[in-house]
This record gives structure tokens, sequence and C-alpha cells, in this order.
């Protein structure tokens, strides 16, 4: 459906993505990872034919998108990380120009999507708060129901009810069989929504891993308080990893193996758990960090 | 050409071009209110010409002196106000039709969109020239509604002369725009497009200006394209018509063309 081959671009301050190559099967949600300014923009406005690749090629429904400009569109719909509408216009007046430049959309697919995400479209965009133009920014991009498409930070700006009204949104589109690539910094809207996801730094992927994988690097800490201190003394022999103990409250780390700390904390009792999850720049850093020590 | 982008875009910009095109028609309309005054003093003020330096007259379109209309329109107006007008329609609306969408991002929409850019570029291009086309328009429209308004039969006005001028003006114009909208469609970043389109036009302008004053300098106004439009010598039937039209219309079309093609080829920062 989508593919990145060998692409290459360097700027004139000598930032930019090298060599970049992955590719999204159809019906497929593919996250893009990695910390701000690493590339994932750049990869996009690829993507989009918007930048022209020193080296390598990108491919949308087999049509390269820096060559065949004006064919490749019609398969893509497109939510921008930074989203500047045109000036003067009203949030409907915008859907309605990009609906007729898209050749026409089933309005009454558009007027679900304004419903369900709950805006009113008569506002004027310059008026908009950032989280009404994200909404009309996503409406743009999903309502003529195209085959792939490509959203870079779709949540920003978006409460976290609208944050599941969108994943909900992803999740139904998936279903019918539409692609998508997605970037963000959200590790909750990546686990629940992406099959595979590639992680970017410095410009170059440095892994493509399913998501399960990825679920299994990300360290979780348990904060368990027992009844007891003599219990605290006991769990801290089963060989968990601890983090800290402060009188009857530990923090126990986590990775991967929820199964086994679950089974050694229901030996005792327990009063209190919660949970701290690691977010997505701490799991950068600790792959960064191991690539690091095994070159 | 996209006809939704070309609609919209006239949606946002029609109010401008109208604001110019009527400020055009009600200045041309001023101009020949206030004729029949000085048309009885033209003696006295041709006079007073005649004691000024010759550049100076022929600088700013008076050498055809204050004793017809259309010496006295194309001296007044078409020397020089006109100009400027248009000169800063051309300037602003070509960096807002391409400049200012790439700087703010919006252009990613367009591009998002099934069209190419070349089509995108060649929309933005026939949205400035309609806007010039309209305000030329009813600005020679207003120059014949004039004429019968206030100084008398229209069969004794020189139609012909006066349309002239104005083709004459608008291919200036068409040509002064192709040159901002291929520095527009050249440019990442709105002020830069402003700054430059500003520069080159104004100084187009001013060597023009400097040399017609100056005897001396007269090889400055050779390197200028307002040298191709010169209203008294059109209305006063001395100027070579058909090759200002080629050259205007050749630079004009060079100018737009490849401003489309560099557009097509450039990477954009969206």
């Amino acid at each position: 459906m989508l593919s990145v081959e060998h692409v290459t671009k360097i700027f004139p301050n000598g930032r930019g993505i090298r060599d970049v190559t992955f590719s999204v099967r159809r019906g497929e949600v593919f996250g893009f990872l990695g910390p701000n300014g690493a590339g994932k923009s750049t990869t996009i406005r690829h993507i989009m034919g918007f930048l022209k690749p020193d080296q390598g090629s990108v491919k949308v429904c087999g049509h390269d998108t820096w060559k065949e400009q004006g064919r490749f569109q019609k398969y893509i719909g497109y939510l921008p990380g930074e989203i500047a509408f045109i000036e003067g216009m009203t949030g409907k007046a915008f859907l309605d120009f990009m609906a007729g430049m898209q050749g026409g959309v089933d309005s009454a697919w558009r007027d679900e999507l304004i419903r369900r995400l709950q805006f009113d479209v008569r506002t004027p965009i310059r008026k908009m708060s950032k989280g009404m133009k994200q909404k009309v920014g996503i409406v743009a991009a999903f309502m003529h129901r195209p085959e792939v498409i490509i959203l870079d930070e779709p949540t920003s700006g978006l409460d976290p009810l609208m944050q599941k009204v969108f994943i909900e949104l992803v999740l139904e589109e998936k279903a019918r069989g539409t692609t998508f690539l997605m970037s963000s910094h959200n590790f909750p809207e990546i686990e629940r929504t992406c099959d595979r996801a590639a992680i970017i730094k410095d410009g170059v992927i440095i892994a493509v891993k399913d998501i399960h994988e990825l679920q299994s690097m990300q360290r979780k800490l348990f904060e368990v308080t027992f009844e007891s201190e003599q219990e605290v003394n006991d769990f801290m022999k089963c060989g968990l990893k601890i983090d800290s103990r402060e009188g009857s409250r530990v923090r126990v780390a986590v990775q991967g193996d929820v199964d086994r700390f679950i089974r050694e904390t229901a030996r005792f009792h327990v009063r209190n758990i919660d949970v701290f999850t690691q977010n997505l720049e701490d799991i950068f850093m600790n792959y960064y960090d191991r690539e690091g020590q095994t070159p | 050409m996209n006809m939704p982008l070309y609609r919209q875009m006239l949606a946002i910009n029609l109010k401008m071009f109208m604001n110019y095109a009527v400020g055009s028609a009600f200045y041309i309309l001023l101009m020949f209110w206030i004729y029949p005054g000085i048309a009885k003093n033209s003696g006295s003020l041709n006079s007073l010409i005649d004691a000024m330096p010759e550049g100076v007259g022929k600088a700013f379109g008076l050498e055809n002196g204050f004793g017809s209309i259309g010496a006295f329109i194309s001296g007044e107006y078409y020397g020089l106000l006109y100009l400027l007008i248009l000169s800063i329609f051309c300037i602003l609306v070509s960096t807002q039709l391409i400049a200012k969408l790439v700087d703010q991002g919006s252009m990613a929409y367009l591009l998002s969109a099934p069209t190419t850019r070349t089509k995108v570029a060649l929309t933005q291009a026939a949205v400035l020239l309609s806007g010039l086309v309209l305000i030329c328009a009813v600005t020679t429209l207003a120059g014949f509604a004039g004429y019968a308004w206030f100084i008398g039969d229209l069969a004794d006005f020189d139609g012909t002369g006066f349309v002239l001028l104005n083709a004459g003006a608008l291919l200036l114009f068409f040509c002064i725009g192709g040159i901002s909208y291929l520095i527009s469609a050249c440019c990442n970043d709105e002020k830069r497009a402003l700054t430059l389109s500003g520069v080159i036009t104004i100084g187009f302008f001013s060597l023009n200006l400097i040399g017609k004053i100056s005897g001396q300098l007269s090889w400055m106004r050779h390197i200028s394209v307002f040298s191709l439009f010169d209203p008294g010598e059109i209305v006063g039937k001395t100027a070579n018509w058909p090759l200002s039209v080629a050259v205007l219309a050749g630079l004009g079309a060079a100018a737009f063309a490849a401003g489309m093609i560099i557009f097509r080829k450039r990477s954009l920062p969206l």
C-alpha cells in the first residue's frame, strides 16, 4: 500500500533523514515513533510529495509520490502536524472547499464525523482553538474515505474524551480495510491502534517492531502497599526487581513479565496497588542506551 | 486549472479586487470632473510646464500639455498614480497567492488533494490575472463614462487611443505581475517574497523615472520594463506599439511559465 524505499534527504544544515525504508500493508495501522526533530515529519513530507528526495522513492498504491503528482493523492487523507487553513473561512466553508477539491464526498459520512467529534463547523477558523482546528483537520483527512490515511501527531490538542473518540474512529476505519500511518508521542494511542511501529532517531530508522514487542520493552513501576513491614521483607526475597522501598510501600519495576509479578504479590495481603507507566521518551532512552552498549 | 480552487480564491479575494477597481474608477472620474476647469487655464499651465526643465515635464508625462483630455489623463493618471496602484496590487496579490500559502503551510492542503502543483500554480496565476483584468476593465469603462458625463459627446473622444492606453497598462502589469509571481513561486518566506518583488518593481519604476529626467542617464530607461509603456507616446500616437506589446507579453508569459516550472520542481517546506 505504502512503501518508503531508501529515502535520503540531507538539509543544508546537515540534518535530515538517511536511508529510511519501511512498508505498510493494506489494512495495517503503522506507528511512527521518535523524539522531536528525529525526522518523523520529514519522512511524512516525502510521503506527501512535498519534498524531493535526494535518493530513494516513496510509493503509494504503486504511484511515486514525487514523480506522479496528481495521481496518488486520491488514495490519501492527510492531517498535517502543524495545521494551517486558508485564512478568512469558516470550518464549514473549508470542508466544503476540500470536498470540492476531492471531487465530492459522502456528506452523510462527513456529518457523522462532525457529530462524533462535537464541534461547531460554523465557527470562523481564526477563532478556533487548537483542539478545534485539529478536529476540522481530522474530518478533512477522513471525509473522502481514502485508502491510506497519514496522520502527523493526530491527538495533540484533543482532550482525553476526544482522544478516545479518535481512537475508535481509527479502529473502525481499520476494520474497513483502511491503511494508516500515524506519528505520535502518545504511547496508549499507539498501543491501542497500531500493529507495528518504526522507531526513528537522528534521521535513521533504528527498529521496526511488532507492537507486542514494544509493549514488552515498556517498563512499568507498580507501587504496592502491603499490610505489614514483615510481609515486605518476605516479598523482597522473591527476586523481583525492587526500585525503592518506603515503610510498607514498595516500588517494583516490571518489564514484560507481568504474570510473575502478580503471582508473587498475590501471596501476601495487599492494601493498594498503583501503576506508573513509563512514558515513550523513557522507552526510547532505554532502547537507545542498549543500542549504544552493543554496537 | 482547478475550478474549486479558482472559485474559492475568487470568493476570498473578490472584495479586495473590487476595492482596487472602484478606487481606480473613482479617481479617474475625479480627473474627468476637474478637467474642464483646468482646460480653461491650459494656456497658463502649458507655459508653466514650458518653464520647467524639459526632463521633469517628460518624467511626469506632462510633455503633451493640458490641451486635450487625452493628454491630461495620460499624464496625470496613467503616468504615475495608476502605475503605483497596479504595482502595489501585483506585488501584494502575487505574494499572497503562493509564497504566503507556502509560508503559512496551508499549501499542504491544496497539494494533498488530487491535483498537480502545475495546476495549482496555473490556477493562482489565473486568479492574479482575473483581478488585473477586472481593475483595468472597470477603469476603462469608468473613463468612457467620465467623458460622457463631464466632458461631452463620446463621438469626439479618442476612444481608440484610450483603449490602447489601457491595454498598454494591462500588458505592462501582466509583465510586472509575472515577475512578482515568479519571485513568489521561488520563496518560502512571505516577507522575503514581498520585499524582493517590491524592490524589483519600484526599482524598475525609479530607473524609468531617472532615465526620463536626466538626458545623460537615459540609458537607464532601457533596462526598465516601464519604458515599454509610455502613456504620452501612446496618446500622441508616437509609440512603437507592436514592439512594446510583443516584448511585454513575451516577458510576462516567460515569467509566469518559469514560476510554474520552478514551483513544480522544488522542495516545499510544508
